[in-house]
């Protein structure tokens, strides 16, 4: 074996008194691709922010190149070569695809001016390298997330980096997108780039990595060759838990209907959706980012106003045009971006949790304390939230738990609709299978469900029908027993038409 | 041995960094309060006779009674500027509508009252219905005020300030007149922003108002009704520095609206909205005025003064920051 171009040794860090990584080692071998996987909070980003300068590790050693580095500033880290592609992407959108790849960096023509001939030229040879065709002129804020992701990786190969730490990238790709990271990454890898690469999905860990390392709890659990690891196998070493019992199943039956949505449009995307929802069933809501799902469910909530159409609850007028109306008719939303619009990080679990249903709490405006720290450990307990005291910061927890806030506080609501957007996205595979067993449980008390997702695994694995969306239109209707994930995928690119008639 | 003994007290301050963090973030105004009364016992024994104190805590409850409007609308990410224009406004009108007539004080305050609320209102508007970010809405509001209180007047204020508005330089040892409303203004309003549904829902708009939206939270209303808030205790200590000087001015209470920013800032209330609260602006009110109070005790000139405030606002501003960074 030859000599490993990254060796990372002993690599141990805490916080605030929490091991985050303890004793890791991890080495790379130049020009192959290393997955990277675990749960939320096993310690894979701060193993990468180690390496990459962002904090320094309370002991072990880095060996880069056969060169020792005790720390090292990101700028230093980036220097010697090596470059990590973060999950929200550090662009100036009102730049050019080459001033940003560039950015700090531009040639200069021998009167110190910009030299925009070979601006545009090297940025050029970059993406050709990458095998893409991008207008190196356009604006970045004109591209869509798949094309500024191509830019930042552009700028990683401008830096002359031949390692590439790619952190969830896949998070914000969909589909055809997807399939052209992985065209580039084999490119990159062909070049003799070094690629580690960081996913919660264990498909795409299969379809590029040479060797995964597994990290559970800041401990390395295991490091494998890809062709030594199975799915099963894979998940076990996540998670110590196997594969099936991810999705849990029950043979509830369909309730009768509960809400109606006809015709919906909104300002945004959303074009004339109309949909059915029956009590006690699970409504997945499939489709490419962008194709109006997050719009179809502001909307459903009230959170953006109708331009035509209505939604009402059976046996009720329509009668909500805000949250809150949405919400005292019963409809609660689980949004999708936990941080900005589910989450008040800096505020308590307690506070979090009861915001929704203050009125009910107290009298004359005073809040009855006794009854809301009921609430609170009622609703810890149900959902095993993992906190130090209800009084803890949700900006403290880990993902999985900050999730379970969300949904503790919109279970006390009491809704009978309850729509799920993205809801395990950034959540740990145990924490995912807790979230799976609630929905069957809401499912079981005649809750109607609608749950927007982007991974097909879940949506196959958990909905009694799927509606696939395209373009802010219903593109498709499967039920669970013909949805398979080509079916999906076909009419989520194709629209209705085109894959009935292919 | 000492060597190793210092060796092991580094690292445990590295693992209780955060811990330390938390702790500066949470408690480093109170420290920072105590400090400057040991350094003040050195420096200036004066500061702690009766006169001072008395004096000390009246100016204090001036600044405080506003400071707290101001915290509340920092905690919905808000800003204030235009209480320095309500002071002017407040003073002219109890002095126009008081006229030297006892009878009329209360009729005075009302309206004073009534047209601050008005003032709140237009901020609250601005800042909800138009969008205009907050700094800009109370500058123009504060423009405006002035400006209309001085066409009114024509520059030159008329009318009486009522006798027995002077009933506010009433003291019972320390405890004065405006000293007690300093604090029983504080107690309701601790109260009214940690226990009612209504103060949550302050915090929470301050926090992440697209979530407070969506939680079903009346944001506008919420902030609006801050906003209305902040007026009105900016009236309130108009009308108390009103009675204290017992004329008009058009200079009356001018350096208050910043300084109340900068007690609630140095506090412990962040800008960005939903972090601190009444305890913290007490303190920060405090420390200003002890600040302000030594520079004379110590025969200064009173530019120093600003020079010391500036200091110390940037110092807080940059303890919190490093405070509030992870790593």
């Amino acid at each position: 074996m030859s000599k490993p171009i990254l060796e990372m040794r002993g690599i141990s860090k805490s916080f605030a008194g929490v091991q985050a990584l303890n004793k890791v080692s991890f080495r790379c071998q130049a020009g192959l691709v290393y997955g990277l996987v675990g749960e939320n909070g096993a310690g894979k980003s701060t193993l990468m922010k180690i390496l990459a300068g962002v904090y320094k590790a309370d002991a072990g050693d880095i060996i880069y190149k056969g060169q020792p580095r005790l720390s090292a500033s990101t700028g230093e880290v980036i220097a010697s070569g090596i470059s990590i592609i973060y999950q929200e992407l550090a662009l100036v959108p009102q730049m050019s695809v080459a001033e940003n790849i560039f950015l700090g960096r531009e040639p200069r023509t021998s009167l110190g001016l910009l030299d925009l001939g070979r601006l545009h030229a090297r940025s050029d040879q970059l993406l050709s390298r990458l095998g893409v065709a991008l207008d190196t002129r356009s604006l970045v804020s004109q591209l869509t997330i798949a094309q500024q992701q191509l830019v930042e990786i552009a700028k990683a190969l401008s830096q002359a980096a031949d390692l590439i730490v790619m952190d969830e990238p896949s998070a914000i790709l969909a589909g055809s997108e997807l399939d052209q990271l992985f065209d580039i990454i084999a490119a990159l890898k062909a070049q003799g780039v070094t690629i580690i690469y960081i996913s919660h999905r264990l498909e795409e860990v299969f379809r590029i990595a040479d060797e995964v390392t597994v990290l559970k709890d800041g401990e390395v659990v295991d490091s494998r060759p890809i062709g030594q690891l199975d799915r099963h196998t894979l998940v076990r070493l996540m998670v110590g838990r196997s594969l099936d019992e991810i999705f849990p199943q029950t043979d509830h039956e369909q309730g009768d209907l509960a809400l109606i949505a006809d015709d919906i449009a909104t300002d945004t995307i959303l074009d004339g959706v109309s949909l059915r929802l029956h009590a006690g069933e699970i409504l997945g809501i499939a489709g490419m980012v962008g194709s109006g799902r997050t719009e179809l469910a502001r909307a459903l909530f009230g959170a953006d106003p109708l331009t035509r159409g209505e939604v009402r609850l059976v046996g009720e007028a329509p009668h909500w045009k805000t949250p809150s109306q949405a919400i005292r008719a019963g409809v609660a939303l689980v949004p999708e971006d936990r941080k900005s619009q589910g989450l008040f990080t800096a505020l308590s679990v307690r506070i979090n949790i009861t915001i929704p249903i203050l009125s009910r709490l107290s009298r004359l405006g005073i809040v009855r304390r006794a009854r809301e720290e009921r609430v609170v450990s009622d609703a810890q307990q149900r959902l095993s939230i993992v906190m130090t005291s209800p009084e803890q910061e949700t900006q403290y927890l880990s993902g999985g738990n900050q999730q379970k806030v969300v949904l503790a506080k919109w279970l006390e609501t009491a809704p009978a609709v309850i729509i799920l957007d993205e809801p395990t996205r950034g959540v740990d595979v145990g924490a995912k299978f807790e979230i799976y067993k609630l929905m069957r449980q809401l499912n079981d008390r005649g809750i109607a469900i609608i749950m927007i997702s982007s991974e097909l695994p879940e949506i196959i694995g958990m909905s009694d029908r799927i509606l696939v969306m395209n373009d802010g239109r219903v593109a498709g209707q499967l039920l669970r027993e013909d949805a398979d994930e080509e079916r999906i995928i076909e009419l989520a690119t194709l629209g209705g038409a085109e894959a009935q008639s292919a | 041995m000492v060597l190793a003994k210092r060796k092991s007290g580094l690292a445990l301050s590295r693992d209780n960094r955060w811990r330390l963090r938390k702790f500066v973030a949470d408690f480093g105004v109170y420290i920072a309060l105590a400090i400057l009364l040991l350094v003040a016992a050195v420096l200036t024994p004066k500061l702690f006779a009766v006169e001072t104190i008395a004096v000390v805590m009246r100016q204090a409850a001036q600044l405080g009674i506003v400071a707290i409007g101001q915290t509340m609308v920092l905690l919905v990410a808000g800003l204030d500027l235009s209480v320095g224009g309500i002071f002017i406004m407040t003073s002219v009108v109890v002095a126009e509508v008081g006229n030297g007539r006892n009878e009329m004080i209360v009729p005075a305050i009302l309206t004073a009252l009534a047209l601050g609320a008005l003032v709140g209102l237009g901020n609250g508007l601005l800042v909800t219905k138009r969008r205009v970010p907050p700094f800009v809405a109370t500058l123009g509001m504060l423009v405006l005020v002035k400006g209309a209180t001085q066409a009114y007047t024509r520059g030159v204020p008329g009318g009486f300030v009522p006798e027995a508005l002077g009933i506010v330089n009433q003291s019972w040892f320390v405890l004065s007149v405006p000293l007690a409303l300093w604090l029983g203004l504080n107690a309701i309003f601790i109260f009214v922003l940690r226990g009612t549904s209504y103060g949550r829902r302050v915090y929470a708009v301050g926090s992440n108002i697209e979530a407070a939206r969506l939680s079903g939270i009346s944001v506008d209303a919420i902030r609006i009704s801050v906003y209305v808030l902040g007026s009105l205790f900016a009236v309130v200590s108009g009308v108390v520095l009103t009675g204290y000087v017992l004329y008009v001015d058009r200079f009356i209470g001018s350096g208050l609206d910043l300084d109340s920013i900068a007690a609630a800032v140095v506090g412990g209330t962040a800008f960005i909205g939903g972090r601190g609260g009444l305890l913290g602006t007490i303190a920060g009110v405090l420390i200003i005025q002890i600040l302000s109070t030594m520079v004379v005790l110590l025969g200064l000139d009173v530019e120093v003064q600003f020079i010391i405030k500036g200091l110390v606002i940037l110092g807080a501003v940059t303890l919190y920051s490093v405070a509030a960074t992870d790593a």
